[in-house]
């Protein structure tokens, strides 16, 4: 499966992805920044988690994880605006705000070939939608330089 | 599904390709990877211009004194109006929206009238970057892409997100590519740094001067050093730093960008930045949102004109008043006939008449970007009830364009000359110094309120505030009431707001630029005062785009 995954040292926290996930679901951006520190400013979205605990609160069985995708998504028709995914999102990445009595969840821009809009709208390329597998193969911490507000790095 | 419509991006100079597709319900934008300056990738200005065309606050019918009228009617009052006043009672100033053609026909419509009150209204610093320093080169996108060097005065990610893909890519690419960022704010952009010289606010070209003469005295002679760092707050050993890395002899770029509210002397702020890219022989980019030359009339001169009832038409067009500037409003209290343009419905208060226009989005244009000359075609047809600028503008005359005045070129020495003025001025000092940030476009309502104030931890303390309390921020012209918001991004003493939304930028009283005599927006002397409000709970403060 494809996840959004975040290249840390080139996220500028323009919003841009917030921006475009606006852009198209009008009333609510599914992806939302969330202050890391007060320099770092990073992009929440869904995880797409394999055993989504929101899926699991959910009374109405709203919520569902495609096995083939791996995508969860929400109906929009059936949802009643309880707020249980909300409280059961271990990221907090549903937000409990209500839009039209629904909560909002990502659903990796599964209307669209090109894949999510926050990712092809990312301005430096730190949002990316890769293969599992191609993530999974990354040694953590490669390519990751410290990025240092105080100056002092002078090498 | 249509075939999606293609166009460049209108909102800055960074020229990106980006469209929009329509369903026959709404527009949804489109990400044109194959474009050259940006791959698909847009900012959150960019990714807005679908809203712009769906708004549901469009004006589509002319409003007189908040009122609805009709096209015909406005037709018959302006050109009343017109046969009324004599030309030295007409004003027309022009701002954000209007293209390089618009701006050579206002040019020749104003010879046509025989007016001389043409004045170019962009009050924003970034206009500062109309004075040129001579022998500068202009950067190319090759020439950031090969920067093993770089300077950012002023927060130019921010400004340009797009642009700084690029920047990132080079100073990634080799572990001893450097960059060096000159800002009163420790911004996120600030984190990229390896040398970042924090000032105090508005004294960003003393710093840069420094540096300038630290790099090579020949281009900044006379120039005290020690004076002009301790006047910016900076430390000479930093200064020593960056010049080291500006001054070898790599490739490299200098960028500069300002904000509204952050810079004192726009014109300087972009000189001294100039001076640097000489000193150090890099091509540099002023990074804006627009480029307007300005008119042969002083827009300060203009406004002092009205203050006196010497002006009794105003003829506005452009996309910022009466939004952005509406602190300008009581101004227009003294002239009798007031007609603006507008994309968005204005506040019922607004007197006059306001004509509504059709959209940047909607209409074919040419134009400049930082990287060359560009061509926009419409992405949308125009909503019902707009009408195209150039049609208003033929109930004014029926002038053809006469050129447009070039940027001012401005020599070394000269700017010398202002930095000594500017250091012999008086700098606000008080005990709290109010300073703005232009995060995104601030598209009624599309991003969060900037209902925040940011300060510091030290400053929190000592006025006994949480990040759940709220702070009234009272300036010479205005009050608000934020939400505090505990950063170290601001030094002690310093309190940052968004100036995207109107209601911010009220707190900033414009003020004229010593220097050049224009007008800006600079830091500002405040007072504060922690009030009872607290946040009601289940998040009071999350915002839902209505």
């Amino acid at each position: 499966m494809k996840r959004i995954v975040l290249k840390l040292d080139y996220c500028i926290g323009c919003r841009s992805c917030e921006a475009a996930c606006r852009s198209r679901f009008k009333v609510e951006a599914r992806i939302r920044h969330g202050e890391a520190t007060t320099d770092a400013l990073l992009p929440q979205g869904c995880r797409h988690c394999d055993e989504p605990l929101c899926a699991a609160a959910c009374p109405f069985q709203v919520i569902v994880k495609n096995p083939d995708t791996g995508v969860v998504r929400k109906s929009d028709f059936h949802c009643v605006g309880c707020r249980s995914c909300a409280l059961a999102c271990p990221f907090g990445v549903i937000p409990p705000s209500l839009v039209r009595h629904m909560s909002q969840k990502c659903t990796l821009c599964s209307d669209r070939l090109d894949g999510p809009r926050c990712v092809q709208t990312c301005p430096t390329g730190a949002l990316q939608f890769i293969e599992e597998e191609e993530q999974a193969g990354k040694k953590a911490g490669a390519g990751f330089a410290v990025r240092s507000v105080h100056g002092r790095r002078l090498q | 599904m249509r075939e999606p419509t293609r166009t460049t991006c209108p909102f800055c100079l960074n020229g990106c390709g980006s469209g929009v597709e329509y369903n026959g319900v709404e527009h949804k934008m489109h990400y044109f990877v194959d474009a050259e300056v940006n791959k698909g990738r847009l900012c959150p200005r960019g990714n807005s211009a679908n809203i712009v065309i769906d708004h549901r606050e469009r004006l589509c019918r002319p409003l007189l004194d908040g009122r609805d009228t009709t096209w015909p009617e406005a037709e018959t009052l302006v050109r009343g109006w017109l046969s009324e006043v004599k030309p030295e009672e007409l004003a027309i100033v022009y701002s954000r929206g209007r293209d390089a053609e618009d701006v050579r026909r206002l040019h020749g419509l104003a010879a046509e009238l025989n007016t001389p009150n043409l004045a170019c209204g962009h009050i924003e610093p970034e206009n500062g970057f109309n004075y040129r320093l001579e022998g500068v080169a202009d950067a190319t996108l090759a020439d950031i892409e090969s920067a093993k060097t770089m300077l950012l005065a002023g927060d130019v990610f921010n400004t340009s997100p797009v642009a700084s893909w690029r920047m990132l890519d080079a100073r990634y690419r080799d572990r001893k590519n450097r960059v060096v960022v000159v800002d009163s704010v420790r911004t996120r952009q600030a984190g990229f740094a390896h040398v970042f010289i924090q000032v105090r606010p508005g004294t960003e070209p003393f710093a840069l001067l420094s540096l300038a003469a630290l790099i090579d005295p020949a281009v900044a002679p006379g120039v005290d050093v020690g004076r002009f760092a301790e006047l910016a707050g900076a430390s000479r050993q930093q200064l020593e730093a960056a010049a080291a890395i500006l001054g070898s002899d790599t490739p490299g770029f200098v960028g500069s960008a300002m904000h509204s509210g952050r810079v004192r002397y726009p014109a300087l702020h972009s000189l001294a930045s100039q001076l640097v890219a000489r000193a150090g022989a890099k091509p540099f980019t002023g990074f804006r949102e627009t480029e307007l030359p300005f008119g042969p009339m002083r827009f300060s001169d203009l406004r002092k004109a009205m203050g006196e009832g010497r002006i009794r038409m105003l003829f506005w067009t452009g996309g910022l008043f009466p939004f952005s500037y509406s602190e300008l409003l009581p101004e227009t209290v003294g002239v009798e006939h007031v007609v603006s343009t507008a994309i968005f419905r204005p506040d019922p208060t607004v007197r006059g008449l306001v004509l509504p226009m059709t959209a940047e989005l909607e209409r074919a244009s040419v134009g400049r970007s930082y990287w060359g000359s560009i061509e926009r075609s419409p992405l949308a047809s125009p909503l019902d009830g707009t009408r195209p600028f150039s049609r208003v503008l033929g109930w004014f005359g029926q002038a053809e364009g006469r050129g447009v005045l070039s940027s001012t070129a401005v020599a070394a020495t000269e700017v010398l000359e202002m930095a000594e003025r500017a250091a012999g001025l008086a700098h606000p000092e008080g005990e709290w110094l109010l300073v703005g940030e232009k995060k995104a476009i601030g598209l009624r309502g599309f991003h969060d309120p900037e209902d925040e104030v940011a300060v510091c931890r030290a400053d929190a303390v000592r006025i006994g505030v949480t990040g759940r309390n709220y702070l009234r921020v009272k300036s010479l012209t205005a009050e608000r009431e934020f939400r505090v918001r505990i950063t170290h991004a601001v030094p002690a003493g310093v309190l940052m707001v968004g100036t995207n939304v109107h209601s911010n930028r009220c707190l900033f009283p414009l003020v004229e630029d010593e220097l050049t005599g224009e007008f800006t927006v600079a830091p500002t002397v405040v007072a504060v005062e922690k009030t009872e409000r607290v946040p009601v709970a289940n998040g009071e403060n999350l915002s839902v785009w209505t």
